[in-house]
């Protein structure tokens, strides 16, 4: 049976995506965790985290339980477990962010709260696993996209389990050399599987089939593709292959790290070439806001690369690797989810209240849902606070950094106003309107969508 | 066996559109009858719709740019997988003959979607509706099933384009 149908919970994953983004830009407006506090206090643990698995994290696996569907034409396999994934990396995310406040004595929580938390992590993204697996398994051979989401999905295995370890470790449940070395050493590669692997590879492989779709451009398959997925595939590799060092405290650890960025920089460098040639190669002339505000998103790849080149160069990774995690992760990944954000959520809503009677009688189009104009400036508005806020931490301004994350709250805030106005059918002249329920804003339909 | 000739250079040149006389000629075919086709251009998109029933083409230019196509059985072609409701699950070679025909090759999402189900509702039961599309239209066959239509579609031999048949069912 071939098609695919609206996932019933990717919109509620958006929804707690999005408060978790809005939580967390206000506590570092408020002055909350790093630069104010130390890069690997607590503090900037629990915000990291917040950051992570609450915002990047559930936006992506909404997201893949929709395109997953569409990467491969086959409905997915597993269809209750969404739900379930949800609750438990919502309350697993709880666990462990009080597991944090639990150490800095923020507030007085058992030590195990730290394990507990990752258990329920592990858990919920093992059962996004299974269910976005399942799928791929029954959708062999896969094309090029589908095969990035699959080495995406492995590097948050990778991921997961490293974080459990580390939290096994912190409670004290876990003891010994090797395990105090992995914690002290293997920071990095959790960092790395995480931003790196599971988000990075996995927006990269959604990104060539979306923009390829929505700008008609040439689907086929490019021998530079093959290169970014191989190349990141092998970077990927060398730092799960690091594991061992970090837990024995070896010499190679670094070696291995240099050698992955150097490979994760040629599969970026690779994959931007692969970007440029899409929207040369599109048909369609004028594109829509989504995928103008994915430039931005772009950018800040290129310039998070550029800036890990430099600040290698001049031996400052250590020092300013905060900067370099905030425009990587608010400017790439998080750009990238808000532009794409724009489209997906208006698409879904469109198909979800006008597919059944198209054809019966007069319904708006996509574009009817979303206002570009308005909403235009404030992705510029996000992407220059990101930018800006970057430069304060380079130049250790942090009372002008904490300024320009307002800016940054009220721009996403703004975008998310667009989202709700978008998914109400607000924006929809009355007359097309008429007649049709507002869906709800983050809930599923009682009935089910055919 | 003779080659049947069809001219649809007048049709054209009225501006008319020749797809429902080309589709009545390929129907009174013989097994193993070639067709020979007149037209004012290079008909590309009849190209597609003639290969997904199974003819191979030859495009000869004529004068002033004129063409003249000479469409083969092929014979064992692949026939594409069918999707029905259960009491059609008849095969697509028993369809008649596609009397409108949708290029959508050339539009993004949901475009292609709408303009089918709205074309579809204005057909009557059993005919058939050939559309040619950039990608497989994934969120199009939820709604096919839920309203009863069958159809049939694959991916060109370059991968390219998507063909699809569709027959109009009962309304539900």
């Amino acid at each position: 049976m071939p098609g695919a149908s609206l996932s019933r919970w990717t919109l509620t994953y958006f929804a707690c995506a999005l408060v978790c983004l809005l939580v967390a830009e206000s506590l570092m407006v408020m002055g909350f965790g790093y630069p104010g506090a130390a890069i690997d206090a607590p503090e900037t643990l629990i915000l990291v985290h917040l950051v992570a698995i609450g915002w990047l994290s559930l936006l992506m696996c909404g997201a893949l339980f929709q395109f997953v569907p569409v990467l491969v034409a086959r409905p997915l396999l597993g269809e209750a477990l969404p739900p379930v994934a949800l609750a438990a990396i919502l309350l697993g995310l709880l666990a462990l962010l009080a597991g944090f406040a639990g150490l800095s004595d923020l507030i007085a929580v058992p030590p195990e709260m730290l394990p507990l938390g990752g258990l329920l992590l592990v858990a919920g993204f093992g059962a996004v696993m299974l269910s976005l697996g399942r799928t791929l398994w029954a959708a062999r051979p896969l094309a090029l996209p589908a095969r990035f989401v699959v080495v995406g999905l492995a590097a948050l295995l990778g991921t997961v389990l490293l974080g459990e370890t580390f939290a096994l470790v912190l409670s004290g449940r876990l003891g010994g050399d090797m395990a105090l070395s992995l914690l002290l050493n293997g920071v990095p590669l959790h960092a790395l599987l995480g931003l790196g692997g599971w988000m990075t590879f996995t927006a990269m492989g959604v990104s060539y089939r979306l923009l390829a779709m929505f700008m008609l451009a040439p689907e086929t398959e490019r021998y530079s593709t093959r290169l970014v997925l191989a190349a990141g595939t092998l970077a990927l590799v060398l730092v799960a292959a690091a594991t061992p060092f970090a837990m024995s405290a070896g010499a190679g650890l670094a070696g291995l790290l240099l050698a992955a960025a150097a490979t994760g920089l040629l599969a970026m460098g690779v994959y931007a070439s692969d970007v440029v040639a899409l929207y040369r190669q599109r048909k369609r002339r004028n594109i829509e806001l989504n995928a103008v505000a994915a430039i931005g998103a772009f950018a800040a790849l290129l310039a998070s690369a550029m800036l890990l080149v430099a600040l290698l160069a001049t031996g400052q990774l250590q020092t300013r690797i905060g900067a370099l995690t905030y425009v990587f992760a608010f400017g790439w990944l998080g750009g990238l989810g808000l532009a794409k954000l724009y489209k997906i959520i208006a698409f879904l809503t469109w198909l979800e209240c006008f597919a059944p009677v198209l054809g019966k009688r007069q319904t708006p189009r996509v574009q009817d849902l979303v206002d570009e104009p308005r909403a235009a400036p404030w992705f510029g508005a996000y992407y220059a606070a990101v930018g800006f806020a970057t430069l304060c931490l380079l130049v250790d301004l942090p009372t002008a950094f904490r300024l320009f994350v307002g800016m940054q709250l009220f721009a996403t805030l703004a975008i998310a106003r667009h989202f709700y106005r978008s998914r109400e059918l607000l924006n929809v002249p009355p007359e097309l309107r008429r007649g049709f329920a507002r869906p709800h804003p983050f809930l599923p339909p009682a009935r089910k969508v055919p | 066996m003779n080659d049947l000739e069809l001219d649809v250079r007048p049709i054209l040149r009225h501006g008319g559109e020749p797809f429902g006389a080309i589709m009545g000629a390929v129907a009174r075919l013989a097994k193993g009858q070639r067709l020979k086709l007149y037209a004012t251009f290079k008909p590309e998109p009849l190209f597609h719709v003639m290969a997904s029933q199974g003819f191979k083409n030859e495009a000869i230019p004529l004068e002033d740019g004129e063409w003249m196509v000479i469409f083969a059985p092929i014979d064992g072609e692949r026939v594409a997988a069918v999707e029905s409701v259960e009491s059609q699950a008849a095969s697509p070679e028993t369809w008649p003959d596609p009397a409108h025909y949708l290029d959508c090759a050339e539009l993004d999402p949901p475009e292609p979607m709408v303009r089918i189900l709205a074309q579809l509702e204005i057909m009557a039961d059993g005919e058939v509706l050939f559309a040619l599309l950039g990608r497989e239209p994934i969120f199009l066959f939820p709604e096919l099933r839920a309203r009863g239509h069958a159809w049939a579609g694959d991916f060109d031999e370059t991968g390219e384009a998507y063909r699809l048949m569709i027959r109009a069912g009962g309304r539900s």
